[in-house]
Formats: structure tokens, sequence, C-alpha cells
């Protein structure tokens, strides 16, 4: 856990009460994190771009409304999931929200681009929520508990999406006669 | 995957067990080979995945204080009740603490004795006082008074004297252009009379 001069949970007290620079720190801490999660949900840099800021509009308008300070990472997540949705429901019809997203653009890591490469595949070949099981789990931290609030769903669903999106990846990432084994 | 026991080796790369759960895990996985090969398998996947960085983020997110919207500085301390207590607390001290400091000291001193006849005498001195002054102003007063009706009268007095005077004048004027005339008359009839 990094330590932190002010806590976000001080930051959230003063927004609430109009600081909107104090709100302003707030966002420069999470704005990062909310923004690829949602460029890897969605695809498309400028709609994770502009929901990213809806993101923390809303955020802002309902920080009221947050009971618990320590809960916001989730709570922040938990509107990010539902303006990815929300814009997923517009652009394709109901219940085939499957969005594939085009990570080809994205920029590479210090790792082979082979597996940039075979990891972006991966992941855009996986369904919707098991994708997103992946991206709160490995990529956002997020314990079991918080994804459940995140997904507004039980911690069984959510750890039985995890476990099948991890199954699938393994499939792909560590295949069998790749030399998992030593 | 052959082995039958029911270690949880997903929630184990994830980072889900407790410490002792994670202790039986790694003490499990020594001896048996297909969860050693499960577990890397799902290890390495785990690697591949974090192969994948964080974008940074195209443009900053900021919000820009609208003072319009903003509440204002009494209505941020009136929403808040500790702040409206402490307000209240700290006024009433303030209060108490002037009170303290500016209220009146009452003292009870000894009045002295009365002295009656002296209280009288200057009494009486300031009354002869005021009536001398009021009496001299009369008295300047009349005078003034009465020289300027003196004044009055004396000019009058003087426009009706010459106005006497003018006549009287112009009588003795008259008679005496009368006996100038009557005299030149004789003359002429002594004249007159002579030469018969």
């Amino acid at each position: 856990m990094i330590f932190r001069e002010v806590e976000d949970r001080d930051l959230i007290a003063k927004a609430r009460r109009g600081h909107v620079e104090a709100y302003n720190v707030l966002v420069s801490r999470w704005e990062k994190r909310v923004f690829n999660y949602l460029l890897r949900l969605v695809g498309e840099r400028e709609d994770a771009l502009d929901l990213s800021q809806d993101v923390f509009l809303k955020a802002y308008q309902n920080l009221k409304k947050l009971d618990d300070p320590a809960k916001f990472p989730a709570w922040l997540f938990r509107i990010a999931h539902n303006e990815a949705y929300s814009l997923l429901r517009k652009n394709k019809p109901e219940g085939e929200i499957t969005a594939e997203p085009r990570m080809d653009d994205a920029s590479g890591g210090l790792f082979p681009i082979e597996t940039t490469l075979a990891v972006r595949s991966a992941l855009e070949r996986l369904s919707q929520d098991h994708r997103e099981a992946v991206l709160l789990k490995i990529y956002q931290g997020f314990k079991f508990e918080e994804m459940a609030e995140i997904l507004a769903c039980p911690v069984s669903t959510v750890k039985s999406r995890l476990y099948t999106a991890l199954d699938l990846l393994k499939e792909t990432l560590a295949p069998v006669n790749s030399g998992g084994s030593q | 995957m052959s082995c039958s026991t029911n270690l949880d080796l997903k929630a184990y790369v994830v980072g889900e067990l407790a410490r002792g759960e994670r202790a039986v895990v790694e003490d499990h996985v020594r001896g048996c080979h297909s969860c050693r090969e499960e577990l890397d398998r799902l290890n390495m996947t785990r690697a591949a995945l974090a192969t994948l960085e964080d974008e940074e983020i195209p443009r900053r997110i900021a919000f820009v204080s609208d003072r319009v919207f903003e509440p204002r500085w009494w209505q941020t301390m009136w929403r808040s009740g500790p702040v409206m207590g402490f307000a209240s607390a700290a006024l009433l001290a303030a209060a108490i603490l002037v009170h303290g400091f500016e209220r009146p000291i009452v003292s009870v001193t000894k009045a002295p004795a009365v002295d009656t006849a002296q209280i009288e005498q200057k009494v009486e001195a300031r009354i002869n006082a005021k009536l001398d002054a009021a009496v001299a102003k009369a008295v300047s007063d009349s005078q003034a008074k009465q020289a300027a009706e003196f004044a009055q009268v004396l000019n009058a007095t003087e426009t009706r004297f010459e106005r006497q005077r003018q006549a009287d004048m112009a009588t003795v004027q008259q008679a005496a252009d009368y006996y100038q005339r009557q005299l030149g008359r004789l003359v002429v009839a002594s004249n007159a009379e002579f030469k018969q």
C-alpha cells in the first residue's frame, strides 16, 4: 500500500464540503486506473475518456451518498461499470453485450511484443463478464467482496466468472506443451 | 489434473488466500506433480497478463469550481452541525467575557454632608447676578429706545421749524415788496404834485 500524505478519505471529506480542488486531487489519483479499466472494457480510447469524465462527474455529484469513504474505490468502479454497460447497451442490441475491445494500438511494455499481443488477443476473446472479472481482479486488484459490490452479484458468481476466465486464458497463454511444468 | 484434493489454486494465484491457507497449498504442490503443473500454468498466465501495461490518460480530467453553485460560507456553516455548535459556544463564551469586562462597576460611597446655607448663598448669588444682568439689559434697552425717539422728535421739529421759517420769510418778502411798491407810488405822486 502506497503511503499518501493526505488520505483519500480526507480528500473525500473536503470534496463533500464543496472543495473542488480536493476532488481534483482525488481524480488525479484514480483517473488512470478508471481510464484503463474502461478502455479494456469498451475498447475505444475516446469512449473510455468520455466515460471517465462522466464517471468522475457522477461520483462528485453523488459523493454525499457514499456511506463509507473506505469503500470509495469499489464505489467509483461501480459507477464506471454502470457507465460502461450503459454505453455498450446503447451500441449493441439488447442481450448482445459482447463488445470486443480493440487494443491493437495500445502501448507496449517491456515484455516481448508477442506476449503482449497474445494477451490482448486472449482478452478480446473473452465474454464481457469474464473479461471484466479479470480486469477488476488482475489489473485493479479488488477483493472478491469488492468485485461483488461493483458488479452487483454474489461472490460465488464473481469467483465463477474469474475462474472460468483464467481457465480460458490459461489455454492460450500457458498451454500444456509450452513448458508450464518443469 | 488427476489430483483429488480440493485446494483452490486459482484463489492462491490471485491472492485471495490467507497465510495459513497459502502454506497448505505450498506444502501440497511440493509433493503433487499435477497440482504443481497446474499452479505453474496459472502463474504463467498471471505473468503474461501483467505484461499489458496501463496507458496514460490522453487528457487529464479536472473540474472547475463554479461559485454560482457552490454553497456560501454561511450555508456551509449552517449545514454543519458541529461547526454551528462550536460557533454558538464560542459566541456565548465571547459574550460572557465581554460582559464581564464591560460591566459598569457599582461602588457604594458615603455621601458628603449637605451645607444648606452655602447652597442658599450660591443660589441667591446666581439669582442676583441674573437679576442684575436683566435689569441692566432693560435699562440699556430703554435708554436706547428713548434716544431713538428723541432723535426722531428732534428731526421732525427741525423739519417743521424750517418750513415755518421759509413761510415767514416768504411773507416778509411779500410785505417788503408791497411797501416798496407803495413807496414807489408815493414818490411818483409827490413828484407829480411837485410838478404841478
